[in-house]
Parts: C-alpha cells; structure tokens; sequence
C-alpha cells in the first residue's frame, strides 16, 4: 500500500491544491498511490471531512500536519485533542525535543522533513548543535528537493542510523506522488499508520526523474 | 484551443523565456520599476540577494503568455503565484502548466511553475484559472 505522506491543500497559506482536484488528478495519472496524507502547515485541520471523496475515488485521505522547530520543518502524524494542546502548532520555533515527547507521548509519530534542505532541513541544524536524540524517521524523498537535497538526506540518516519515509510536498495538484511511502500492511487509519511508522514497516519511493 | 479539445492532464508546451540582463532591463523601464536589485548584480548582492532577480510580475507575464500561446484568445481569470525561492536573472527557466480541473462553464484550471535549469528549484508556482472559447 502506498500513502503520500506529505501533502498540502489549500487550506495551508502556500498550497494551491483543492483535495478533490488531487483525487482525480492521481485516477486520470494512473498514479500508484492508494491514499494522501495532508500536511497543513502549522495547523491542524479538525474540520474538513474528506470522506465523501474517499468514497468517490477510492482513495485514503488522512489530516496530519507539518510544524516548524527550532531544527526545521517536522511531520506530525496522529495529531489529536491533547496533542495540539501539548505545544503551539502556529510557532515557528518549537523546540524539537519537545515536539518529539509531546507526539509521542499523546500516541502520535513525529518526522522531520526535507532534513536535507538548507535551513528548513533538520541536518543543517545539525551542523551547527548537533543531533537531537529521540530522532527515528526522517523523510529521506522529497518531491520539493533541489539536486543534492535528497542525497544529503540519505546519507545522513544511514549516519544517524534512522528509518526514512518519502512524501512529495505537493503545494499544487500536478506535484503530487512524486515521492511517497510504501507499507508492508494495510493502511485504514491514521493509527494504522502510526503504528506502521512505529514499527518501521514501511519504505520511502521516489519517482523523480 | 476549445473547451473540447482540452482533457485533464494536458501538459501546455513548456517555454524557456529570455531572462537575460538586457531583456530584464527593457522590461523594469517599460514596467516603470527599474530598481539595480532587478538589474545590477552587485547592487543586489548589498541587498542581501544572490545576485540580480527577476522581477515577479516578469514571471507572471511569462507564465501568462505561456497560457495565451497555448490557447490563443483564452482569458485569463486569475493568475495566483507563490515566489518560494529568487529566480536570478541571467540563469536559464523553464516555464510549465498543466491542466488539473476543467469545470462546465468553460473553465480550466492550470498549474503553473517555474524552475531554475540550473538548480532544479521552482522558484514560481501557482494556478490559473482560464476560459477558453
């Protein structure tokens, strides 16, 4: 099963996406992907109910979010009610041991992304501080990369010894399953999918050319 | 180019406009907005740019004639642009659309992007809505 693990529609501030414009986007591409997970910037979107399109298309729609950290952007999958109360998703310099405690402990999976990307990307943080422990996973494919980003990020995480998921960014519909991951195991819920992160039944795919 | 000849999908020709530091120039005069962070690379460097950038409305005009050569006569409803990263004049474009909705009364929706031949980084991305004949 093949999950794009990192998506945003319009409802983050730069995507230009609308969800439904995804769906027949990956039918009518013929695209391997079985489901999107979206990733609205520093927020998380209680509100939107995808699924009368999951109906339609016969896709998976899940809502994580992506939030900013003082070591760069971070996924944060199994978002709930005491999680968006365990730290601010509107900062943009949340501490990233916090973040990882705050998702773990609340029954989510925290993953930074684009780790490889100069500012944004966990490593570059690195550089300068050091690793951060409690660190698993990293998105190791990025459909936002520029050449080089996605190497760096590989080899770092072999470094550091972390598991790597792969997820295409997508701001606009044409972007999305560029990169995504794929699980041993059917995925039907957001705990399904945090478990699977969990245990690392899971690998990243690129089809970037 | 008809509403009927179009599909969902469609890729529009990609176009690799001229972004060299003269036709920049003539454009920021004619634009009335001739500023050295568009036209002198030193100057933008001292404004903490990486060189000399491309004007955004530039880009807009490129991405908008991309549209027009691809279904001549269209209008252009909207053209709604994200400039994630500057886009350096004098270094190579290539500019793309392609179709992601097409609606009842006519009207397609166009992801659009432009991204650097030398870094791969898009530096424009974005949507247009368009009416097609």
């Amino acid at each position: 099963m093949i999950l794009d693990l990192h998506t945003h529609s319009v409802r983050s501030d730069d995507g230009r996406a609308k969800v439904a414009n995804y769906c027949q986007w990956i039918k009518k591409k013929d695209l391997p992907l079985d489901g999107v997970v979206l990733t609205e910037h520093r927020q998380f979107d209680a509100e939107s109910d995808y699924r009368e399109l999951e109906d339609q298309y016969g896709l998976l729609i899940l809502k994580a979010s992506e939030v900013e950290t003082d070591y760069g952007h971070v996924l944060v999958f199994g978002v709930n009610e005491d999680m968006v109360h365990a730290f601010d998703f509107a900062r943009i310099d949340n501490p990233l041991p916090e973040v990882l405690a705050a998702a773990k402990s609340c029954g989510g999976f925290a993953v930074p992304c684009h780790p490889g990307r100069r500012n944004v990307g966990l490593f570059s943080h690195y550089e300068e501080r050091g690793p951060v422990d409690d660190v698993e996973v990293v998105e190791i494919y990025n459909g936002g990369s520029i050449p080089g980003e996605d190497e760096r990020s590989r080899q770092e995480a072999d470094r550091y010894g972390y598991r790597g998921i792969g997820g295409s960014d997508s701001h606009i519909v044409s972007r999305i399953g560029l990169c995504a991951t794929e699980f041993a195991d059917d995925i039907a819920t957001m705990d399904d999918l945090v478990s699977a992160l969990r245990t690392g039944r899971c690998e990243a795919r690129t089809w970037r050319t | 180019m008809r509403i009927e000849d179009v599909e969902l999908g469609d890729e529009l020709p990609e176009e690799r406009p001229d972004v060299s530091l003269e036709t920049v120039r003539r454009f920021v005069k004619a634009a009335e907005m001739d500023f050295p962070r568009f036209t002198d690379h030193e100057a933008a460097r001292a404004e903490g740019l990486p060189g000399a950038v491309i004007p955004g409305i530039m880009s807009q005009g490129q991405l908008a004639a991309m549209i027009h050569r691809w279904a001549p006569g269209c209008s252009i409803l909207s053209l709604d642009t994200i400039f994630r990263t500057s886009m350096i004049v004098g270094t190579p474009v290539v500019c793309r659309g392609a179709v992601t909705d097409i609606d009842d009364d006519g009207i397609v929706e166009i992801d659009v992007t432009i991204i650097s031949e030398t870094s791969g980084a898009t530096g424009v991305l974005g949507t247009a809505r368009v009416r097609l004949t």
